[in-house]
């Protein structure tokens, strides 16, 4: 692993917590804890997302319980689709940043919904289960509910970060972005 | 989130980093493989036990919060709002099945989360750190885990200092849910844009000792590994392969 990356995923760990914080002093329904994971799956590939993604799980499994581990393949699936996107050139404006984000929504709330289901009995964190409740004592069958209140939160959850990400990418100074000729890509330049 | 405080002077503390971080997987793996209904809640009640003996006992109080609010769903989408055949308890309509199954998830909720909290506030990084690298295991892991464990209070500081900043300078951000997220790209690419200005300086310190290079690093003081301790682990194994086998055979799912 380069010096640049030893580098990078902690910091990369730290603004997935951080923003976390930020997003709950703002009293918003979503979690943001994902931004580092696609930010350093834009600028520096895959591996280096997957690695990202997988030890800010490890650590707020580790303040918070083992029981949130389970949630590890969806960090897998963020860096993936991240990547994917920085290779298609899905950050070069606002509009393809949502889009992607949106996409993204859709497969972490499915797969999210799946865990959630069957390890949790659809209990897991606070907002999405609010709204499962809510979609439960109007009627709904619970699978369903859970499948409906994971796909809603995820797709505005990842549609935020993923325009955050491309906020931040595209302010970046052309000397910085420079090292990183993934970043070039997923801007379209 | 902060890195682990003053670690407790109790059992915890004297065992090897190790058998803590496997009692905490162990009780993880136990909570879903032993026989319900009863199985998860007596595990809960063991690690409430255990991590009090060990001297974590504010584990138990900081699992109780992290819990309440996952037992409150529990009751209400699953006893309150569950299906099948009901029981009176007072004035509430409870489902029987459901009120049982939100019984069970509270208990697995209530083992894993306590036993968790307990090894983190066990916690010693630096006794970690030594014996893992008297296991042989590569600096990078290493690395990355002490920086990150750094990284995160100096960033969630950074935060409360970029809202403080903002707010000074007259960013609103109260009110409807579109002007709160209009308020996340002025609060949160200060913060994003920082970190990447810093990578370059970190990764050159990193390059001058020659830490990138990688192999194996000698530990200076690396905590005793004892019989006592190896003999929990491998218990502890042996319990969840038993456990494993018995969920596979016979017992209730």
């Amino acid at each position: 692993m380069s010096s640049r990356l030893l580098a990078l995923i902690p910091l990369a760990v730290a603004i997935n917590v951080a923003i976390g914080r930020i997003v709950a002093e703002l009293s918003l329904p979503v979690y943001l804890d994902a931004v580092g994971t696609i930010l350093v799956s834009a600028l520096a590939g895959l591996g280096a997302g997957i690695a990202t993604g997988l030890i800010s799980q490890v650590f707020a499994a580790f303040v918070s319980g083992y029981v949130w581990l389970a949630f590890a393949p969806i960090q897998v699936l963020i860096a993936l689709l991240a990547y994917v996107a920085a290779r298609q050139g899905g950050f070069r404006n606002f509009g393809m940043s949502v889009a992607w984000g949106c996409l993204l929504g859709v497969f972490g709330g499915v797969l999210s919904a799946f865990i959630s289901y069957l390890a949790f009995k659809g209990v897991t964190a606070g907002g999405v289960t609010f709204l499962t409740t809510v979609l439960v004592g109007a009627g709904m069958d619970l699978p369903w509910a859970v499948a409906l209140s994971s796909v809603v939160t995820d797709v505005i959850d990842k549609a935020l970060a993923f325009a955050l990400v491309g906020v931040a990418l595209r302010s970046l100074p052309v000397r910085m972005i420079g090292r990183y000729p993934l970043a070039l890509r997923a801007l379209g330049r | 989130m902060t890195a682990p405080g003053a670690p407790s002077p109790g059992l915890a503390r004297r065992a090897h980093p190790l058998t803590g971080l496997s009692a905490a997987i162990a009780v993880t793996a136990l909570a879903f493989l032993v026989p319900t209904p009863w199985g998860p809640l007596i595990l809960y009640g063991g690690c409430v036990v255990l991590v009090a003996i060990c001297g974590v006992g504010r584990a138990i109080r900081q699992g109780v919060i992290v819990c309440l609010p996952l037992w409150i769903f529990l009751f209400l989408l699953h006893g309150l709002l569950g299906g099948g055949p009901t029981r009176s308890l007072g004035p509430l309509t409870l489902s029987a099945d459901g009120t049982m199954a939100a019984l069970v998830q509270a208990g697995r909720f209530g083992a894993i989360i306590t036993a968790s909290l307990g090894f983190y506030h066990a916690f010693d990084p630096s006794r970690f750190l030594n014996a893992v690298a008297a296991r042989g295991w590569p600096m990078h892991f290493s690395y990355l885990f002490v920086a990150t464990l750094h990284a995160l209070p100096a960033f969630l500081d950074r935060a409360g200092a970029s809202i403080e900043a903002q707010r000074t300078r007259g960013l609103r951000y109260r009110g409807g849910v579109l002007a709160r997220a209009r308020a996340v790209v002025p609060l949160a690419l200060p913060l994003i844009l920082g970190a990447l200005a810093e990578v370059d300086e970190r990764a050159h310190a990193l390059e001058m000792r020659a830490v990138a290079v990688g192999g194996k690093r000698t530990p200076l003081d690396p905590p005793a590994d004892t019989l006592a301790d190896r003999t929990i682990r491998w218990s502890l194994l042996f319990l969840v392969l038993l456990a494993l086998v018995g969920r596979l055979t016979s017992w209730p799912m």
